[in-house]
């Protein structure tokens, strides 16, 4: 598979300062994204050693084992099946979300300032035709397939818990009060539970990774329609985050966005592509 | 204050006043709201506030609860409901204030400012969330919770008899990347998805449109347990396991 990749942050409206923080790392396809909280500039060191340590971790981790490196290209392992074995991916991304917690968490405590710091985090990484998610808190990962927009993370907030309790609807959920109160998160405390999933990827398939401040502002079908508008995927990750703005930009938005491809293209697949996007 | 009013027929039986404490409903005289009928359970359902909204849960009641007709185990109240018992029923007026029943987390809501995140540690998460079983039903919706979704095959060629929907994504399809493969030659790679959402498991369509209990479904539609779903010939009956 063949991915094409954009990410785009901005600060939004209201906020004095961008406390999210988001890392490519094309060689490995692996994709991180997170989001700080705390007080003065506190929330960006957060989510800053998160996407750093993310990062770093999964290098390491992929280039001591010979044979996870060779996979890094996304070439050889490029008929896993969607529901081949391995798990091995999404050990590897949650031991690294369980370092950045860690990381975090002593930084904070040995920063009086920094007490109270926190981030949330959302990673992709994509072997092959198989997507690895680890995530802890709101930071979301959607799925644009045949148009319809699929969220592949469930957030870690007190509403969602709530709507899958069945206490409140998803309506209520978008409109509580309480919908920046996190059940997880990391540097909350010394340790965190991650959550991790794997799904099969398809040729044209659309992913996005994006904190909240995207997912308050534009509703799910107008995140839908501005990926679907825009082919290029920086220019696609530019224009959610400039339509957060336009609806007010409470918070700092980042989004990233993936376009999954054929390898290959011949002849044959342009005209299978083209008379499946006509026949929809 | 939300106010909840027992009615028998069109005669007013009791008035109470939501407070901090749930109010107990059944034929039990301890019950804040007694009613007096062999249809109703000793204790039969409560109200209680969470996350400053009425909710009204039913305790296994032999002949159910009902919220405007609707046969509920558990569900949010709002402002001129109808709860029937038995042959009573139970008029809600939300009209007043709710009891700030979750002083902790609005208190620090409120210090870092509305808009600001907060992370809720162990303790207070477990409060919170466990707020309508620590009054007696431990784990009454804890094992709801643990329930299985799956697909079992009631006739049409798929490479297994039943599926588990673990994914947050379910494909059913030609691709090899589906979960639940069809065969045949004009099926699609993507006939139909199941995403699973908070609230629960959407079937949409691919490039096949489903049907659902007979009928072609619209746009995303939620399965309920025991819901006939055909696509490409084959037949799929959704259930929820323990």
């Amino acid at each position: 598979m063949r991915v094409v990749c954009g990410g785009s942050s901005d600060v939004g409206r209201v906020r004095a300062n961008n406390e999210d923080a988001y890392r490519i790392v094309d060689e490995l396809r692996l994709y991180v994204l997170s989001d700080g909280m705390g007080g003065e500039a506190h929330g960006e060191v957060a989510s800053a050693i998160a996407v750093q340590t993310v990062a770093e971790h999964c290098a390491e981790l992929v280039h001591a084992e010979p044979g996870s490196a060779r996979k890094a290209n996304g070439k050889s392992a490029a008929d896993t099946g969607a529901n081949g074995e391995s798990g091995e991916r999404a050990m590897m991304l949650a031991s690294a979300v369980r370092l950045a917690n860690k990381k975090i968490f002593w930084s904070a405590e040995k920063n009086a300032a920094q007490k109270g710091m926190g981030a949330t985090l959302t990673a992709a990484w994509i072997d092959g035709r198989k997507l690895t998610l680890a995530h802890v808190g709101d930071s979301r990962v959607y799925l644009l397939r045949g148009g319809d927009l699929h969220q592949l993370t469930s957030d870690h907030s007190l509403v969602a818990e709530q709507v899958r309790r069945g206490i409140i609807t998803p309506a209520e959920a978008e409109k509580s009060d309480m919908q920046s109160v996190l059940l997880r998160a990391l540097g909350a405390q010394l340790e965190v539970e991650v959550e991790t999933g794997e799904q099969g990827l398809m040729a044209r398939d659309v992913l996005l990774l994006c904190s909240d401040g995207l997912t308050r502002m534009v509703g799910d079908v107008e995140i839908a329609g501005a990926l679907q508008a825009e082919g290029d995927p920086q220019k696609a990750a530019e224009n959610l985050v400039a339509l957060a703005n336009e609806n007010g930009g409470a918070d700092n938005v980042t989004a990233i966005v993936l376009r999954l491809d054929e390898e290959k293209k011949n002849w044959l697949s342009w005209f299978w592509g083209g008379a499946n996007k006509n026949g929809k | 204050m939300a106010m909840l009013t027992l009615m028998y027929g069109e005669k007013i039986v009791k008035e109470v006043a939501v407070g901090r404490r749930p109010i107990g409903i059944g034929r039990a005289p301890d019950n804040e709201l007694p009613v007096d009928n062999p249809a109703v359970s000793n204790y039969h359902a409560k109200i209680y506030a969470e996350a400053g909204k009425l909710v009204v849960e039913d305790l296994n009641s032999l002949n159910g609860t009902f919220v405007n007709d609707l046969r509920i185990e558990r569900a949010a109240l709002h402002d001129g409901d109808q709860i029937h018992v038995g042959k009573h029923h139970i008029k809600v007026d939300t009209s007043g204030v709710l009891p700030q029943d979750m002083d902790q987390t609005r208190k620090a809501t409120e210090m870092g400012g509305i808009d600001s995140t907060m992370v809720l540690d162990t303790k207070e998460r477990r409060d919170l969330l466990q707020q309508a079983s620590a009054f007696g039903e431990q784990g009454q919706f804890g094992s709801g919770r643990l329930r299985m979704a799956t697909l079992a095959v009631l006739s049409g060629k798929t490479d297994k008899k039943e599926y588990i929907l673990s994914n947050k994504l379910t494909v059913i399809g030609k691709s090899e990347m589906a979960t639940i493969q069809l065969k045949g030659w004009l099926t699609p790679a993507v006939a139909a998805q199941i995403s699973k959402r908070d609230d629960g498991y959407y079937i949409g369509m691919g490039d096949k449109t489903p049907l659902v209990n007979g009928t072609k479904i619209g746009g995303p539609h939620r399965l309920n347990d025991g819901d006939l779903v055909e696509i490409c010939g084959v037949r799929l009956n959704f259930l929820f396991r323990e």
